[in-house]
């Protein structure tokens, strides 16, 4: 997929780019914000640290992300801090309180799949400096989808407890993950610029690679509607209560040097 | 707690350990410890251990509110280092003869100890420099006389630790300069969390050192390498100056430096709150030995699954 | 443990196992001794994987510390953000700990050359003293250099 339209050309295309970014910046920081909370309190020491890292490279990549969309004026951390909740667009699956590591971890083999495909879309599409900013960034991506991987097998595939608790976290992931393909009217226009392809095919291609990790765990694909409404802003009071808890010591001073 | 042993060591064996430490040798694992040595080492590796599971907690808090992407970052990984350090120190306190099984169990339970500083709690931001900076820094004083203990992996993987404390207390700096150069209302919220702190460091040390056979064989076998005061004298010739030149207030008014000499005086704290809090009874004590509890309790079956799925 | 990264012993003082654990020779105590074995495997649980970093292609692998981990994938995982956060690395070894055979510190007297092999080193005794009593640092690290 390679868009030859400079998004900067067209001042919609470029809103719509923008968007896109935005999503990839606020889902990171997001999730990297709910992994960073699992801190002091994994499963063992090893994998505690392992997901600290994982997290550290979130909030980096959105850091990354919004320095782009800064680079007109104003900073990355106003863009992260200053906003109100509606103005995220970020999927509800992100802003999921972290309930229980088997949780996590099935959010993250599906948040994985979606991550690296857009970071794969985004390097193709010509649109530089994103472009070459998302080359850098799927280096990263590896690492987190192989940890990802390794303890959801290890989870599901265990004993009959995990099995049940895996299964029962896909379900409840599941809607809305499909919520990460969300479509707003930035969507068609990127298509239309040939910037990316359609929500439609690129869901099509992560449904075929979480089934590749799913199925060998004998995990059933649930079949459930999209639970949508992230892409948009409509976010709910668990987002609340993140936002307030993330911004609280930065509201205190807005304008002061942290 | 365990009663002391009462090992039969033998003797020829005692004396030979006895002459190598006296000549500065250090001794790797595996290698004949008498019985109290080794009881003494993994009581105080164990606890070390401990500190830093535990001492990830209250700063823990302030993740998910640091002010700046760039903090977050930095306060995420310092809090990861702090838990690194955990398993370093475990699997030294393992070479002594417990699982590192057992070690933490008997921390959830509550039936362990760790380092007074981590009872507290971490009430502002501000909280945070405080931490990293004397915390941190106080730790370091141990740590860092520590190197030359005798027991040899307990010495290696303090380099390590004191290696990686530096770039805390490089951090720590970095957010203690910018409070106490910012607004009035964060420079008060500096002086506030010191104001808070300031006796559970005094206290970290320990009381001064009683003359005790005990002491004096903890020093001849280098677990102990330098007194509680020598430490505590240490780390006020490093950071008092700290405090002063940034134009905050010493929040202990007897504190002084003796006239022409490199040693402060300051005012005798309360021993009695480092007791209650040494048995676990500080302020958050009971807090945190509940959240860990509680998240041990939850993903006990993860650990399950995981040795199911390996067995198979 | 690291045993190899900070060896700031010369090899003459070189003693055991470039592990944190006992060696298991013929005493069952693990302690090395009297009329005890000069070999054996280390001491260490079951599930602690040793780890080795390779930092940059041509260097040697070096034992930076253990892992718990209940599987070698895991155990490669977990390594990676425990060990090189902060350290260079283009390769990872591990191995169950409990695998690792090793002399004991009984045996370490057999290291250190009793008679002159200035042979060795083209016939100079000088030379042959210099590296035994030398500071030389096995590590991954230039500023152990």
């Amino acid at each position: 997929m390679s868009g030859t339209a400079r998004a900067a050309a067209d001042p919609r295309v470029d809103a719509a780019f923008r968007e896109w970014l935005l999503r990839a910046a606020d889902d990171e920081l997001i999730i990297g914000h709910r992994h960073s909370e699992w801190t002091g309190f994994g499963p063992d020491i090893e994998s505690d640290v392992a997901l600290s890292s994982i997290a550290q490279e979130e909030i980096g990549h959105a850091r990354a992300f919004y320095a782009q969309l800064a680079a007109g004026g104003g900073d990355a951390d106003r863009l992260a801090f200053a906003r109100a909740p509606a103005e995220y667009r970020h999927a509800t699956l992100m802003e999921r309180e972290n309930d229980g590591w088997e949780w996590s971890i099935v959010r993250l083999v599906l948040y994985e799949r979606y991550e690296a495909e857009r970071l794969r879309l985004l390097s193709a599409s010509g649109q530089e400096p994103a472009a070459g900013l998302a080359r850098t960034l799927l280096r990263e991506e590896r690492y987190h989808a192989l940890f990802a991987d390794a303890w959801l097998t290890r989870l599901a595939r265990g004993r009959e407890e995990g099995h049940r608790k895996v299964q029962a976290a896909l379900e409840a992931a599941w809607p809305e993950a499909l919520g990460l393909f969300e479509e707003t009217d930035a969507d068609a226009t990127l298509v239309a610029a040939r910037i990316v392809d359609a929500p439609a095919a690129q869901r099509r291609r992560w449904d075929a690679a979480v089934r590749q990790v799913l199925e060998p765990c004998g995990l059933v694909i649930p079949s459930a509607s999209p639970k949508e409404g992230g892409r948009r802003g409509r976010h709910t009071p668990e987002f609340d209560r993140l936002h307030d808890q993330m911004t609280e010591v930065w509201r205190s001073d807005p304008e002061a040097r942290w | 707690m365990e009663a002391r042993p009462q090992p039969q060591d033998d003797p020829e064996l005692l004396a030979r350990f006895t002459e190598r430490i006296a000549a500065g040798d250090q001794i790797e694992a595996g290698e004949w410890l008498p019985g109290e040595y080794r009881f003494e080492a993994q009581r105080l590796i164990q606890m070390h251990a401990n500190s830093e599971i535990m001492g990830a907690l209250p700063e823990r808090e302030w993740i998910p509110r640091a002010p700046t992407l760039a903090r977050k970052m930095a306060l995420t990984a310092k809090v990861q280092d702090e838990v690194g350090h955990g398993m370093l120190l475990y699997r030294v306190a393992e070479t002594l003869g417990r699982t590192r099984e057992e070690m933490i169990a008997e921390l959830v339970e509550g039936r362990a100890r760790f380092h007074n500083v981590f009872h507290y709690p971490a009430e502002t931001w501000a909280d945070v420099a405080i931490i990293q900076v004397f915390v941190d820094g106080a730790a370091m004083q141990t740590q860092g006389a520590l190197r030359s203990c005798s027991y040899a992996p307990y010495a290696r993987v303090l380099k390590r630790i004191c290696y990686e404390e530096d770039f805390h207390i490089q951090l720590g700096l970095d957010v203690w300069r910018t409070l106490a150069e910012g607004t009035p209302r964060q420079r008060a919220m500096l002086q506030d969390a010191l104001r808070r702190w300031w006796t559970p460091l005094i206290h970290f040390f320990g009381m001064p050192d009683r003359v005790s056979p005990h002491t004096e064989k903890m020093l001849a076998w280098r677990i102990k390498v330098k007194s509680n005061e020598e430490l505590r004298q240490q780390f006020l010739r490093r950071f008092v100056p700290i405090i002063l030149e940034y134009g905050l207030e010493v929040p202990d008014p007897g504190l002084r430096r003796v006239d022409g000499e490199d040693r402060y005086v300051y005012t005798e704290p309360d021993w009695e709150e480092l007791k209650r809090v040494g048995r676990n009874g500080g302020p958050k004590s009971a807090e945190r030995l509940a959240l860990r509890q509680r998240f041990y309790r939850q993903h006990a079956w993860v650990r399950e699954a995981v040795i199911q799925w390996a067995a198979a | 443990m690291g045993r190899g990264v900070s060896a700031e012993e010369p090899p003459e003082g070189a003693r055991e196992p470039a592990g944190g654990g006992a060696v298991r020779g013929g005493d069952a105590s693990g302690a090395a001794g009297r009329g005890g074995s000069w070999e054996g495997r280390l001491d260490a649980p079951p599930d602690v994987w040793a780890v080795f970093l390779q930092a940059r292609t041509r260097d040697p692998h070096i034992h930076v510390g253990d892992v718990h981990a209940p599987d070698a994938e895991m155990a490669l995982l977990v390594a990676k953000e425990n060990y090189t956060r902060r350290d260079p690395c283009v390769n990872l070894w591990v191995v169950r700990a409990g695998e690792i055979h090793a002399t004991t510190e009984d045996a370490a007297e057999m290291f250190a050359p009793a008679t002159d092999k200035s042979y060795r080193f083209g016939g100079s005794y000088r030379k042959q003293q210099q590296i035994y009593h030398s500071g030389w640092r096995l590590s991954h690290r230039d500023e152990d250099q």
